[in-house]
C-alpha cells in the first residue's frame, strides 16, 4: 500500500520534473543531426559500437588544474591531469550543507570514493570513466550499455517502465527516441555513488535525464540534466562528446577490479604465514 | 505494449500446458538435448536474420549436477565442514518461477555416460585444500564468493537464486546478461580470431557463430585463477581449478517458443582426464525481471569468514601450546 503510494508520488514528481527539465532544455539547441548518421534497419540512429569519453571529467566535472597524485612514488604517472569543466556554467548548485560535504569528500577522497573499492559506478559516472563501454541496440527494443569497469551494465527499457521497485547502484533506465536523440530517464538510485573523483555526490533522490545524439558516425553528443532536491538548489547540466573506439578488433576486456582491492579491503584479516612480501610502502599524500 | 506482453504470457502458458500433456507419458531419463524439436516450429528471426534467442530465461532445475557416488561427501563440497548438511544441499526445484513442473533427470552431466565429471586427483586435492582453508585467505574462496564471477560456463549452471539471464541480439553480436553478480557477456559473431594468448581472462574469450539454428560459442584464453563451477549445486565440481588450457564449446538451440537447449563441452586436459558435457534447458520467463545483484558492494561473507579464522587463531594462541 505504502509502496504503491510512494511509487505513484515518485511517478508524479518524475513526470513533473521531466516536463520542467524538457522545458528548460528546449531553449538550448541540440547539435544539428548529421545527415550521414548511420541508421538501423528500422530507421533509428545506430548507436551500436564501443564508445569512450576522452578528457578528465572522471577526475573532476568542474574546471581543475593539474596536480600531484596521491602516491608519492608514482610521481608523474598517476598525477591528476587538468581539465575544463563539463558542467554548464561550471557551478554545481549545491545547498550549503552539501557544498560542505563535497569539500569533505574531496579531502577524504581515498577513504570515501566508492571507485577506490571497485564498487559499481552509478550514473552518469559510468559513461565518462576512463574505460570503454559498449552499446548493443536491439531492433525496436531494449538497449544494453555494458561498461568495462567492474563488469557494470544497464539495460535501458524502451517505452513505459514501472516505478523502480528498489534503490540500486545503477538505477533504473527507461528510454525513448526524440528524433535522432536517445533520451534516457534514470531514477531508483541509492545514495552510495559519486559523480567523479572530486567528491561530487548526490542522494537517493537523484533523477537524471541523459540525451545521446549522434553528430557524426563516430561521435555522440552526451548531455545530462541532473536533479536532486535534497542536495542541489536547481537542476544542472553536463555535456561532453563520446567517441567511437576505432581500434582494430576493439572489444570490451575484463576489468574485474575486485581482485585488485581485496588486499586493501581484507588484507588485515588474512592469515599471516611469515613469508609475505611487504605490500607497497608507497606513501599517500592527499589532498 | 502491455497487451502484447499479456498475449505472450497467455501463449507461453498454452504452449507449456501442451508440452506438459505431451511429456506426461514420456520416459524421464532422456537428456534435454535429445528432445525432439516440434516439427512445425521454426524459430523467429531477428531483422538481420539471426535465429532469435532474445528474452529473459531461467535455469531452475530439479536435476542433480552429477550422479552421486558412495564415496562422495556432499556436506564437505558445500563448505559445511561439520557435515550437518542443513541448508547447504544441492539446489533442487520441482517447479520453476512460472510454476511449470520441471523434468527430473539423472544428472546434468550427460557425458561421460556414468554422469560423473572425470576430475584428476591433483585437482580434487587442490579443491579439498581450498575448501578447508577458506578462513586463511580470500583466494581459497570460489570466485563467486569473492564476487568476481561465476565463470563461463559456470555462470549458466543452476544456482538456486539470481537465476535470470537476458539474451539480447544486434547485428554481429549476441549478449547474455547474467543476473548473478551482474555480467554482460558480449559474444562477437563476425569470425574475428581469438585475442592474443598473453591476455588471460576469468571468463575466457568468446567467439560465436551460427550452425543452422544453433549458436555455437568457442571460448579460450582463460586464466588459471577461476573455476568451472562455483555453486554448491555443482557438488564435487565446485571449486575445482581451471587451467589456461581450458577450452569450452557451448551450443544454444531454441527448440520451441519457451525452451533453449543448452549444451556445453568442457575440455581441460590439465584438470580432467577427458572432455565432459552438460546438457540442460533454459526456460523463457517473460515476466521475470533481472534485479541488480551488487555482490561485492555487500560482500560480508569473505571478511566475516576471515575474521572468524583470525579469532580462532587468537583463541588457540591464548590457550597456549597443546
Amino acid at each position: 500500500m505504502q509502496n504503491w503510494l510512494k511509487g505513484a508520488v515518485i511517478a508524479l514528481v518524475s513526470a513533473a520534473a521531466t516536463l520542467g527539465i524538457s522545458q528548460m532544455m528546449r531553449g538550448q539547441e541540440a547539435p544539428a543531426p548529421d545527415t550521414a548518421v548511420v541508421r538501423t534497419a528500422d530507421g533509428k540512429p545506430d548507436l551500436n559500437g564501443i564508445w569512450q569519453a576522452v578528457g578528465s571529467a572522471h577526475w573532476n566535472l568542474q574546471d581543475h588544474q593539474a596536480r600531484m597524485g596521491p602516491v608519492l612514488e608514482l610521481g608523474a604517472v598517476l598525477a591528476v591531469p587538468a581539465g575544463l569543466s563539463v558542467v554548464e556554467g561550471n557551478e554545481i548548485p549545491y545547498q550549503p550543507w552539501a557544498a560542505a560535504r563535497q569539500r569533505e569528500n574531496y579531502e577524504n577522497w581515498l577513504s570515501r570514493d566508492p571507485e577506490v573499492k571497485c564498487y559499481l559506478p552509478g550514473l552518469p559516472r559510468a559513461t565518462y570513466m576512463p574505460y570503454p563501454f559498449q552499446i548493443l541496440q536491439t531492433a525496436n527494443n531494449d538497449i544494453l550499455m555494458a561498461y568495462e569497469y567492474a563488469s557494470a551494465s544497464r539495460i535501458i527499457h524502451m517505452g513505459a517502465v514501472e516505478p523502480p521497485p528498489i534503490d540500486t547502484w545503477m538505477g533504473q533506465s527507461g528510454g525513448h527516441w526524440e528524433g535522432d536523440t536517445l533520451v534516457v530517464d534514470v531514477t531508483g538510485f541509492n545514495d552510495q555513488t559519486w559523480f567523479d573523483r572530486a567528491g561530487n555526490f548526490h542522494s537517493e533522490s537523484l533523477h537524471i535525464v541523459e540525451r545521446f545524439t549522434p553528430v557524426s558516425p563516430d561521435v555522440l553528443d552526451y548531455q545530462v540534466t541532473l536533479e536532486d532536491s535534497k542536495v542541489f538548489t536547481r537542476p544542472w547540466k553536463i555535456q561532453m562528446p563520446l567517441y567511437r573506439r576505432q581500434d582494430t578488433g576493439a572489444q570490451l576486456l575484463e576489468f574485474k577490479c575486485v581482485e585488485f582491492v581485496e588486499e586493501l579491503m581484507y588484507g588485515d584479516l588474512r592469515k599471516k604465514t611469515g613469508e609475505e612480501t611487504p605490500f607497497s610502502a608507497a606513501r599517500l599524500r592527499w589532498p | 505494449m502491455r497487451n502484447r506482453r499479456f498475449m505472450l504470457v497467455a501463449l507461453a502458458a498454452l504452449v507449456t500446458a501442451a508440452a506438459l500433456v505431451a511429456a506426461a507419458g514420456q520416459e524421464q531419463n532422456a537428456p534435454a538435448n535429445t528432445a525432439e524439436p516440434a516439427q512445425d516450429w521454426t524459430p523467429p528471426r531477428t531483422p538481420d536474420g539471426q535465429p532469435d534467442l532474445q528474452g529473459t530465461w531461467t535455469n531452475y532445475t530439479s536435476t542433480p549436477f552429477e550422479v552421486l557416488d558412495e564415496s562422495d561427501t556432499p556436506a564437505f563440497y558445500s563448505g559445511d565442514l561439520d557435515g550437518t548438511g542443513k541448508g547447504t544441499g544441492p539446489s533442487s526445484f520441482s517447479n520453476d518461477v512460472s510454476d511449470r513442473e520441471l523434468t527430473k533427470m539423472t544428472s546434468l552431466v550427460v557425458d561421460p555416460s556414468n554422469g560423473r565429471v572425470p576430475i584428476m586427483p591433483w585437482a580434487e586435492e587442490r579443491r579439498n585444500y581450498k575448501l578447508e582453508h577458506v578462513q586463511d585467505d580470500w583466494v581459497n574462496h570460489t570466485p563467486w564468493e569473492r564476487c568476481i564471477t561465476r565463470g563461463v560456463p559456470g555462470g549458466l549452471f543452476p544456482a538456486g537464486y539470481g537465476s535470470g539471464y537476458q539474451i539480447m541480439q544486434s547485428p554481429g553480436y549476441v549478449a547474455i546478461i547474467y543476473e548473478m553478480i551482474h555480467e554482460a557477456r558480449i559474444i562477437p559473431l563476425d569470425g574475428r580470431p581469438h585475442i592474443g594468448s598473453s591476455i588471460r581472462l576469468w571468463n575466457g574469450d568468446s567467439r560465436g557463430h551460427w550452425e543452422g539454428n544453433t549458436l555455437v560459442v568457442d571460448i579460450t584464453g582463460y586464466n588459471d585463477k577461476g573455476s568451472v563451477a562455483t555453486n554448491v549445486a555443482t557438488q564435487r565440481v565446485r571449486s575445482i581449478p581451471q587451467s589456461e588450457a581450458l577450452h569450452v564449446v557451448e551450443r544454444f538451440t531454441r527448440i520451441d517458443e519457451n525452451t533453449i537447449d543448452y549444451e556445453v563441452v568442457v575440455d581441460d586436459p590439465e584438470v580432467f582426464t577427458s572432455p565432459w558435457t552438460v546438457a540442460m534447458p533454459l526456460h523463457l520467463e517473460p515476466d521475470y525481471r533481472l534485479f541488480e545483484y551488487a555482490c561485492h558492494e555487500g560482500n560480508h561473507a569473505v571478511p566475516n569468514t576471515l575474521s572468524a579464522g583470525r579469532a580462532r587463531d587468537q583463541a588457540a594462541q591464548a590457550a597456549g601450546p597443546q
